[in-house]
C-alpha cells in the first residue's frame, strides 16, 4: 500500500498536462511554471529577441493547452513535445520577420553551447549528453552546417549563402554531420 | 522519388528543412516505403537531441500571468483547494501507471449517484468522470497494461462517510468487486489490480455498504 503525495513538485509530466487540459488554475500555473524557462529558452535561441520569443512561448502554451487531450506518450516525453512546438513556432515567426537567418556571432555562441563538453559533462551518459559529444566530434564546418538547420530551422540554400559554399557543399554538410550524429549516437547506445 | 533519391534528402527531411515541393514529393515516398521512413525517424532524433541541448532562459517578469490570461484561467476559489487536491491526486495516479508502477492507496469518498462525461487519453488508459447527482465528483481511470488496475479519486463534500465499494461495470451488465476503502471527510484515493480486463469494463459504481449507489460513471467506447 502506498500514498501519493500532493505536491505539484511531485507530479509527473504527463498528469500536469492531463491537468492542463481541464483549465484548472492551479494546474495551468504549475505546468506553466515547470516548463516556462525550457520553452523560453527554444524560442530564445533560436530568434534572438527577448520579446518575440516571449510571443512564442505563450503561443506554445496556447497550443499545448488546445492539444494536450491528444497528445500521445509514445510519441515522446511532454517536454520533447513542447519544445518542438516551440521550435516550429519560433522558426515560423524568423521566417516571417528576419532578412538574415541568423546573426554570425549568435551562431558562434550557440555552437559553443551545444558542444561544450567540460569533463563534467563528458562523463555523463544521458541522451543529450551523447548527442553533444557528439556534435562536437563534427569538423567544424559540419556541426555549424548541423546547428544552422537543426537549430536555427535554415535551408541548404540559407546555408550556402551564409557559409559562401556552393548549394551542393551545403547539403554535403547538413547529411554528413547528421549521419555522423547518429552514427555516434546508436554506436553508443550498443555500448 | 525513389529510395536513392530520398536517401540524399533524408537529413534535410529529418530535420524539417527541405523546401515544400521536395518535401511533398519525400513526405510521398515515405508514405509507400516503410524502410525508408524508418531511416528518417532514426535521423529526427538528431533534431530533437539538439534541441534538448539548448539553455533553458527565464522568461521576462509577467510571463504567467500573461499565459493565464491568455488561456483564460483566473485566480482560483478558495473553495477550489478540494477540488484541485483530488484531481492532482487521480491525475498522478494516472500518470504513475502509464509509467507502470502502482499498488494501493487508500482515502476517502461519499453520498449521490448518476451517469458520467468520459474522455480517452491513449491507447491504454480509459478515463471517465464519476458523477452524483449531476455533479462530477471524481476520476477514474482504467490502465489495460501490466495485469490491469484501477484507480480513482472522489470528493463527495466533508459529511460524506465510508467505508465505500468499488464495483466495475462489464458490458454484459454484470459487476465484479474492486475493493473497499474508507472515507476521509468524504474525500478518498485509492487504486487496485483490477481482477480482470480492463478493456471489458465499461464502467464503475461506488456503493455505500447498504448497496446505495453514490456514483457512477461510464467509459468510452474501447
Amino acid at each position: 500500500m502506498w500514498r501519493m503525495g500532493l505536491s505539484f513538485g511531485r507530479v509527473p509530466d504527463e498528469a500536469l498536462l492531463s491537468g492542463l487540459a481541464t483549465g484548472d488554475p492551479e494546474f495551468v500555473v504549475a505546468f506553466v511554471r515547470r516548463f516556462q524557462r525550457t520553452v523560453f529558452g527554444v524560442a530564445f535561441a533560436v530568434l534572438g529577441d527577448p520579446q518575440l520569443a516571449e510571443d512564442v512561448a505563450q503561443q506554445t502554451f496556447e497550443r499545448a493547452w488546445r492539444h494536450a487531450q491528444v497528445y500521445d506518450t509514445r510519441r515522446g516525453s511532454v517536454r520533447s513535445w513542447l519544445t518542438t512546438i516551440a521550435h516550429n513556432l519560433a522558426i515560423d515567426t524568423a521566417r516571417a520577420r528576419r532578412a538574415s537567418p541568423v546573426a554570425p556571432e549568435d551562431l558562434d555562441a550557440l555552437l559553443g553551447v551545444v558542444t561544450e563538453t567540460p569533463e563534467r559533462r563528458a562523463l555523463a551518459d544521458d541522451s543529450a549528453e551523447r548527442v553533444r559529444r557528439a556534435v562536437a566530434e563534427l569538423p567544424r564546418e559540419q556541426a555549424r552546417a548541423l546547428v544552422m538547420a537543426g537549430i536555427y530551422g535554415m535551408t541548404a540554400r540559407e546555408v550556402a549563402d551564409t557559409e559562401h559554399v556552393p548549394l551542393g557543399t551545403a547539403k554535403t554538410r547538413i547529411r554528413t554531420g547528421t549521419l555522423k550524429v547518429r552514427a555516434l549516437l546508436e554506436t553508443e547506445e550498443k555500448r | 522519388m525513389e529510395c536513392e533519391r530520398l536517401r540524399e534528402l533524408d537529413a534535410e527531411l529529418a530535420l524539417g528543412v527541405l523546401p515544400a515541393r521536395e518535401r511533398a514529393d519525400a513526405v510521398a515516398h515515405l508514405d509507400r516505403c516503410p524502410d525508408c521512413r524508418e531511416h528518417v525517424e532514426r535521423l529526427t532524433a538528431v533534431g530533437d537531441g539538439l534541441l534538448a541541448l539548448l539553455p533553458g532562459a527565464e522568461p521576462p517578469v509577467g510571463f504567467e500571468s500573461r499565459v493565464l490570461r491568455s488561456l483564460g484561467a483566473r485566480s482560483a476559489p478558495k473553495r477550489r483547494v478540494r477540488r484541485q487536491r483530488l484531481r492532482l491526486a487521480a491525475a498522478a495516479a494516472a500518470a504513475a501507471l502509464v509509467c507502470g508502477f502502482g499498488g494501493w492507496t487508500v482515502g476517502t469518498v461519499v453520498e449521490g449517484a448518476a451517469p458520467a462525461v468520459s474522455q480517452r487519453t491513449d491507447g491504454t488508459l480509459r478515463e471517465a468522470a464519476l458523477r452524483s447527482g449531476g455533479h462530477e465528483v471524481g476520476r477514474i481511470y482504467a490502465h489495460s497494461g501490466s495485469g490491469g488496475w484501477v484507480y480513482m479519486s472522489v470528493d463527495l463534500g466533508p459529511t460524506a462517510r465510508g467505508p465505500v465499494r468499488c464495483l466495475l461495470v462489464h458490458a454484459d451488465g454484470s459487476t465484479s468487486p474492486a475493493g473497499s476503502f474508507p472515507l476521509k471527510d468524504g474525500y478518498g484515493y485509492w487504486g487496485a489490480p483490477s481482477g480482470t480486463d480492463p478493456a471489458s469494463v465499461t464502467g464503475a459504481r461506488l456503493t455505500a455498504t447498504d448497496g446505495t449507489v453514490l456514483a457512477a460513471a461510464q467509459f468510452p467506447h474501447a
